[in-house]
């Protein structure tokens, strides 16, 4: 089927594409794998006067690490870079989780990660990762640049905190506490590719510094942190209690909804279960 | 046993060339000078009235060639019942009825135009239920059921929304429960699912000034598509030249008519242009057809020593509103309708019921993978209930040779055995040993066998062409399609076989076009290998014949001298007077120059012997030309705390009679597991409360993909030859799709003690059902 009529634009520099953005405002969409930007046009659910293509801006593609700063991942870089990151595969092992289980290896040659944040469904595979890494989202615009912390990014389903003019030129992730150890559980419909049904993604120290950080999708409005979780293992009890009770206050805090995919029960239940899972494979627990 | 040199070897496809290359040309590759591209305006509701198309915008946009409307195309269609109009006429019946068709420069163009169309509608209570269907409360799908034009043996009821009613009784109903020790009683159901084939529907119409029709199109059969076209078009069949390339895959969905004569229409509006309609995956969902959801109602009557006195079997089909191929779906279903078993008295009724969902067609299993899931699932209920074991109660009522089927069929001793098939998957899953269990998860197995017999009127026929050609090579013309099922193969093995010749040295010719193919009827119903078949080989004899003729003519004695051996004919007692194929490929030729004789041409017929049509009130008679018989098994493992279904082990066996290629009949068993297991674990049309389906797409109609495929495949073929058929070979496209549901809904139950009666059996039903048994 034939996308509805639209005018195609391919800025080279940042400075070309903000004032791209300043000028046509929300006439225009920014397609970069353009796995969901495509999809709903398809569909007519949007309707863009102008596709800025963003893939002949050089800078956009650094997938880049600092022992100090962390990792950088800019606008076009795809899941596949990812995936193929020794760094990303040894010191932020939630986020190529997490990568690994997006869509399928086809779909990510051309899928980003800055894509799928802005895409903001709650069922975004990538942003649980990234919220339990506590990473800063790169905005800019014709007005400058700004840090948006990526618990503050979501703000509803579909919905970023992103103002009219502003994009994200890239990701941050700050190196994780010593230690620490992460992973990405998604469970779907089938065995094979599909969206979340519910995605948990987990971060555990459990040695020096305790820390636990637990984030999910397809349970909420937005991917959602679970901040409350890291309170009950500095408190007392066996560890099996402990993740009973952090299993426990993830399903009072999510609210799901009963949809296509999946009833609200069977999304309580599994978040419930995968939270156990990944708390016991991180803590160690039998 | 007769040795083969073709015949029961497992040779490669002949077309892996252009499939794996990409050669192979389908009709979406097909692009014609002065080709206009069509996008269709779809009903956005399931049933409502047409107030007013004002196509005026659209009409002025640049680009536009032609706007259709309902009127245009006052035309009905139908293969068994002529109950389709190609665009809505007066109402919408379903949601993604086409109501508006535009031709226009480009695919763009057409869809902007359709943009601009605006319908108004009166939205009418719509049938969503194919039980509330039955209710007179109810609104009828067609007011003018009773002026429809359908086949002798479909039986529509007026003023109602039944499109067929097929009825069986055999022996006393009333007496035979009267005997039974213990009756179980029980109710399946079986959503509307999805075809999916990877290339969706395509048809590219021309028809021209001077009343030539010419149609290149993804059709499975086309002489049907002819046929079809010129009944209703009322044109005669010289003028119309249906052309099939390669299909990117059918399974039943591509059987008869479809969207044909809405392109020749729209052709002839533009003076004859070609005009090309592609279907959108989102259409291939709401506008093709589907097939058509069941529920079943099966009460069994049985004596304590296992065996089945009396059935009583009820099923009502979700045809959607236009009854297409649903409605000899129907009737196949009920004569087959008690599973591969003698049940001596029986009253069965097969309901084929018009709702306002999408419309239902052929499937491949042609509704007996539906229905399977009942009655296999209620056998192991019913041995359960008297406390035998699922395999010695199938073994005790299973319909061997000697035995009476459902429509009074005394089954001959050639028929093949389903017992065999039994206990071949009973023991590759070692039955009655008791399944090792690991861990948290809970492993069961479970088997169903199956039955199927092609579904096709009592006179049906196929026909195949030989040519010799100059240099002794064999070209053979035979109208079955490709859509990679493999039977192209197995009939160059056959020609090779039946010829002498190498098998390199055959072709079958891809495209079929009815203007210079052999006539056959249908690419349907698993009778390709078996009809067309035998039809190869009569055509192999015919030239065989016509061979021996010029050679006995040229060495001036009896052809009953001569034999065809190594590409020679030659005289049986002395191998080296002899002349190759090549030599006599034209005509034979005297010592003195002079030519006698001519080209070789073979020309074979079958067609299906001893059938009989049905008995309206009993259904009794001889609907089958051959009865495939099997029985399929699954090992499961199964997490009770997420209700993850992984099927270590996929058993199939079946009495193939003859297995022409093996290694084809597995690819056609793995392929056939990977595509049952989807609607047994997740495919199935999911609707809003207004009739709109909700999962219009493969994001959320899920077909299973790599890591859900099971971890091993044990394909069994049972060798006991039937006499009609080219050695002796049945067919299994069809069958081996049947019982995989209820071969899993069976290890579902051995694993976890609890019994599912709706598909499909998703993680999150199989987790619902394990907590409300513990809550129980």
């Amino acid at each position: 089927m034939p996308l509805p009529k639209f005018d195609y634009l391919k800025p080279e520099s940042v400075r070309e594409l903000v004032s791209l953005l300043a000028e046509q405002g929300e006439d225009a969409k920014i397609f970069a794998g353009g796995t969901d930007l495509l999809v709903l046009m398809r569909d007519r659910a949007i309707r863009p006067k102008y596709l800025i293509d963003i893939k002949g801006i050089e800078e956009l593609g650094e997938l880049s690490y600092d022992e100090e700063k962390g990792l950088k991942i800019g606008a076009t870089v795809n899941l596949n870079e990812i995936i193929k990151s020794d760094v990303v595969r040894e010191r932020f092992g939630v986020l190529w989780s997490a990568a690994n289980s997006l869509a399928d290896p086809i779909l990510r040659n051309r899928a980003t990660l800055v894509g799928n944040i802005c895409n903001a469904s709650p069922a975004a595979d990538m942003a649980p990762a990234l919220l339990v890494l506590d990473a800063e989202v790169e905005v800019a615009s014709k007005e400058g640049e700004r840090t948006i912390p990526i618990q503050e990014f979501f703000v509803g389903v579909k919905r970023t905190s992103l103002k009219p003019g502003e994009f994200v030129c890239a990701v941050r992730v700050p190196n994780p506490p010593e230690g620490a150890r992460g992973d990405y559980l998604k469970w779907g419909r089938t065995r094979g590719e599909d969206l979340a049904v519910v995605g948990v993604a987990g971060l555990a120290a459990n040695s020096g510094k305790k820390l636990v950080r637990i984030a999910l999708s397809s349970v909420a409005p937005t991917p959602l942190l679970v901040p409350e979780v890291k309170g009950v293992f500095e408190g007392g009890g066996s560890l099996e209690e402990q993740i009973d009770k952090a299993a426990s206050i993830v399903v009072e805090k999510i609210s799901p909804i009963s949809d296509v995919r999946a009833g609200k029960e069977y999304r309580l239940h599994m978040a419930e279960v995968l939270t156990k899972q990944i708390l016991k494979q991180l803590l160690g627990a039998s | 046993m007769k040795k083969y040199s073709y015949v029961g070897k497992s040779v490669s496809r002949i077309d892996a060339f252009e499939k794996v290359t990409g050669t192979a040309v389908y009709t979406a590759d097909i692009k014609l000078p002065g080709m206009l591209y069509t996008k269709l305006l779809k009903s956005s509701h399931a049933h409502a009235r047409i107030v007013k198309i004002d196509t005026s915008e659209a009409e002025k946009l640049y680009g536009v060639r032609a706007i259709l409307t309902g009127e245009d195309i006052p035309h009905r269609f139908g293969i068994y019942m002529q109950d389709k109009t190609m665009l809505a006429i007066e109402k919408v019946r379903h949601v993604g009825e086409p109501v508006v068709a535009v031709a226009a420069d480009t695919e763009e163009i057409a869809e902007r135009a359709v943009e601009l169309v605006k319908v108004e509608y009166e939205e009418l209570p719509a049938i969503l239920d194919q039980r509330d269907a039955l209710k007179e409360s109810e609104p009828l799908v067609h007011e003018n059921l009773h002026e429809y034009k359908h086949a002798p043996f479909i039986f529509p009821e007026p003023h109602t929304n039944i499109a067929n009613h097929f009825k069986i009784r055999k022996g006393d109903i009333e007496a035979g429960f009267k005997e039974a020790d213990v009756i179980v009683e029980n109710e399946f159901r079986q959503p509307q699912v999805q075809h999916v084939p990877m290339e969706t529907h395509c048809s590219i119409g021309q028809w021209l000034p001077n009343g030539q029709i010419n149609v290149w199109t993804s059709a499975q059969s086309p002489f049907a598509v002819r046929q079809l076209l010129s009944v209703s078009l009322k044109v005669l069949m010289h003028k119309i030249n249906v052309q099939v390339p390669f299909l990117g895959g059918g399974f039943g969905g591509k059987a008869g008519l479809h969207w044909e004569p809405l392109v020749v229409f729209l052709s002839k509006k533009v003076g004859g242009r070609p005009v090309k309609l592609t279907m959108t995956r989102e259409e291939e969902f709401t506008t093709a057809a589907v097939r058509q959801g069941l529920y079943a109602r099966i009460k069994t009557g049985v004596k304590r020593n296992g065996k089945i006195t009396a059935e009583e079997i009820e099923f009502i089909w979700d045809t959607g509103p236009f009854a297409d191929y649903a409605v000899n779906v129907g009737r196949a279903s009920g004569y087959s309708c008690t599973g591969p078993y003698e049940v001596p008295n029986l009253k069965g009724d097969s309901l084929t019921v018009y709702t306002n969902h999408p419309y239902g067609t052929a499937f491949r299993g042609f509704g007996h993978v539906p229905f399977h899931w009942a009655i296999e699932r209620q056998m192991d209920l019913v041995a359960r209930e008297i406390g035998m074991d699922i395999v010695e109660f199938r073994l005790k009522n299973a319909a061997i040779p000697g035995r009476i089927t459902a429509t009074g069929e005394e089954l001959k001793e050639d028929c093949g055995r389903v017992d065999e098939c039994i206990k071949a998957v009973a023991k590759e899953l070692a039955w009655g040993e008791k399944v090792e269990q690991r861990g948290n998860k809970l492993r069961g197995k479970g088997i169903a066998a199956f039955w199927k017999a092609p579904a096709m009127p009592a006179n049906t026929s196929s026909s195949a062409i030989m040519k010799l050609n100059e240099d002794g090579t064999v070209t053979l013309l035979v109208a079955t399609t490709e859509m990679g099922q493999g039977t192209h193969t197995a009939f160059a093995q056959m020609a090779a076989e039946e010829l002498g010749v190498p098998m390199e040295k055959v072709k079958v010719v891809t495209i079929k076009r009815t203007d210079y193919m052999p006539y056959t009827w249908q690419t349907v119903a698993s009778r390709s290998s078996f009809m067309d078949g035998n039809a190869v080989l009569r055509a192999v004899r015919d030239a065989k014949d016509k061979i021996k003729d010029t050679a006995a003519a040229l060495f001036g004695v009896s052809k009953d001298h001569l034999v065809i051996v190594d590409e020679k004919v030659s005289f049986r007692d002395d191998p080296d007077k002899c002349f190759s194929l090549a030599d006599i490929a034209t005509c034979g030729t005297l010592p003195s120059g002079e030519g006698i004789k001519g080209p070789i041409l073979g020309y074979g017929v079958y067609t299906a012997e001893r059938l009989t049509n049905l008995d309206p009130e009993t259904g009794q008679g001889l609907p089958a030309l051959k009865w495939t018989f099997g029985a399929q098994g699954m090992e499961i493992e199964l997490d009770p705390e997420t209700g993850d279904i992984k099927v270590l082990k996929a058993v199939t066996a079946l009495d193939v009679g003859k297995a022409l290629n093996p290694q084809l009949i597995k690819s056609q068993i793995y392929g056939a597991i990977i595509m049952g297991l989807g609607p047994a674990l997740s495919e199935q049309y999911i609707y809003d409360e207004k009739g709109a389906l909700i999962n219009n797409n493969l994001t959320d109609y899920k077909i299973l993909r790599a890591p859900d495929i099971p971890d091993e495949f044990v394909p069994i073929l049972i060798e006991n030859p039937q006499r009609n058929a080219p050695y002796g070979a049945r067919g299994v496209g069809e069958p081996v799709l049947i019982s995989i549901t209820p071969a899993l809904g069976n290890a579902i139950h051995n694993a976890t003690g609890v019994d599912f009666y709706d598909l499909p059996l998703t993680r999150e039903k199989i987790w619902l059902g394990l907590k409300q048994r513990e809550e129980k």
